[in-house]
């Protein structure tokens, strides 16, 4: 009656997906908080941020169902 | 005559529906970035009545049925009369008036649910309502999504909260104050393309009904129109009562948790709406909400709050279908019957209206100051005033949240 494996795929797919994010979020502002901000770090940080927004992006492409046509 | 008077009626129900969908919801995205002062709750309300706007207009694949098979609707079942829609609505509205007026989220397509399935009761007898769609659709996910969007919250403010730790020295987390504008913003997205569409659904299926459009017609221009204005405005209304519950009545969020708590609400929901396993964005979030706060150490949870919500989620569907089957038993005397119910509803509403402005909510009281201070005051005193009381508001925010703020991280933090 109810789709347990569809629940627990969901349930899954945005436990891994925000946990990434955040991960990945926090990282780059760990990063720029490094003391002396040397310069790889601060390169790092902005490459998380990077992966963060084409993240978002993603996002953006699943909401609008005009880009994925089916 | 009697089918346009109906339909007029529905169309103008709907609309209003979508209006207090609108300001229901914004809650859904903009509690957090509110609470922890990362967007101005004005600035907050607009951005996210906009993204309704847009999303109104991006996605109009209207839903083949407006219940999802809750109703055993189409050919070989029950046929929704426009009646039926008429009264369904209004007990959807009623409950989404009840539960703002009581600052509580509950889902409003729940509430819609609810109201189409008591005037289905009524109208067409206890066949004509599929109770293992019910079931499977409304009550256990009901169930399950605060408990995934909570585990799923949980665990990300964990990790933000291990991530950014620095064993010497401030931490440094003011920096998530920039990235909750944009899982916000995300989830208001998702909500207007989701939303305001199942507005639109039901004022063509009634079009149809009434024979103002061929069968599989999709909606004409000024439905999808009127839809993406009624939910903008109803968003940047912005229902702050629901805010502030969202936003502080469960928990007190620091940026970190707000930023967790917002990108797992995106993730859940955008997971959900592409694998085939509907969850309630309202339902979602508060969950969400609750996760963060459980995941920061020190901080505490208003489990009685928390438990006023819930019990408001499960009485939606029975409360929404009880006014919707009051009001189908009213409408079945005819044209008399339906002014009735109009004339009713509109005084309900009306009524809980005025109940929220004569016995302002504690935490609606700065809003009634507002304005109340619009009144004596000119444009630029005003202005000024605001300002002031903004600034000393964000101040007052950042102080209490004890995560540096987004200047002590440099300027090039701030451009981005």
């Amino acid at each position: 009656m109810i789709n347990w494996g569809a629940f627990l795929l969901v349930a899954l797919v945005s436990l891994v997906s925000a946990g990434a994010l955040v991960t990945i979020y926090a990282s780059g502002l760990r990063l720029l908080a490094v003391d002396g901000r040397p310069r790889a770090a601060v390169v790092g940080a902005y490459a998380c941020f990077t992966v963060c927004a084409l993240g978002v992006l993603f996002g953006i492409y699943l909401i609008v169902p005009a880009l994925h046509a089916s | 005559m009697d089918l346009t008077l109906i339909v007029v009626l529905v169309i103008l129900l709907a609309v209003f529906f979508d209006f207090t969908n609108g300001f229901h919801d914004t809650a859904n995205a903009m509690a957090t970035p509110i609470a922890t002062g990362a967007m101005r709750p004005r600035v907050a309300v607009t951005v996210a009545a906009l993204l309704n706007l847009v999303g109104a207009f991006l996605s109009t694949e209207v839903a083949k049925t407006i219940s999802g098979g809750i109703i055993r609707e189409g050919p070989g079942g029950v046929e929704i009369t426009p009646t039926m829609i008429f009264a369904g609505l209004i007990g959807a509205v009623i409950w989404n008036m009840i539960t703002w007026l009581r600052g509580l989220p509950s889902s409003s397509s729940h509430a819609l649910f609810g109201g189409l399935i008591g005037a289905a009761l009524v109208g067409a007898g206890t066949n004509s309502v599929d109770f293992g769609v019910v079931l499977s659709k409304v009550v256990l996910p009901a169930l399950l999504a605060p408990l995934v969007a909570g585990l799923v919250g949980f665990l990300a403010t964990r990790l933000a909260y291990r991530i950014t730790r620095r064993p010497v020295g401030k931490n440094q987390r003011g920096g998530f104050r920039v990235g909750q504008i944009f899982t916000s913003s995300l989830v208001a997205l998702a909500h207007g393309t989701n939303d305001a569409q199942k507005t639109m659904g039901v004022i063509t299926l009634a079009l149809i009904a009434g024979g103002f459009l061929g069968s599989g017609a999709n909606p004409p221009f000024w439905v999808i129109l009127v839809c993406a204005l009624a939910i903008a405005l109803g968003t940047y209304t912005g229902g702050w009562r629901i805010i502030q519950t969202m936003g502080g009545g469960l928990t007190d969020i620091k940026a970190t948790q707000g930023f967790s708590a917002e990108a797992s609400t995106a993730a859940t929901v955008l997971a959900s709406s592409h694998l085939g396993f509907a969850l309630s964005t309202t339902q979602v979030s508060s969950g969400s909400i609750i996760g963060a706060g459980l995941g920061r150490r020190g901080s505490t949870i208003q489990w009685g709050t928390a438990g006023k919500i819930v019990i408001a989620w499960f009485i939606t569907l029975p409360a929404a279908g009880l006014v919707g089957a009051a009001c189908e038993l009213i409408a079945r005397i005819g044209v008399v019957g339906l002014v009735i119910d109009a004339v009713l509803g509109a005084g309900v509403i009306v009524g809980i209206f005025v109940a929220s402005r004569r016995k302002p909510h504690e935490q609606s009281n700065a809003l009634e100051v507002d304005v109340a201070m619009n009144s004596v005051l000119t444009r630029s005193e005003r202005r000024s005033l605001l300002k002031k009381r903004g600034d000393e508001l964000l101040a007052e925010r950042r102080r209490m949240s004890d995560e540096s703020s987004l200047f002590e991280l440099g300027a090039e933090e701030e451009v981005r």
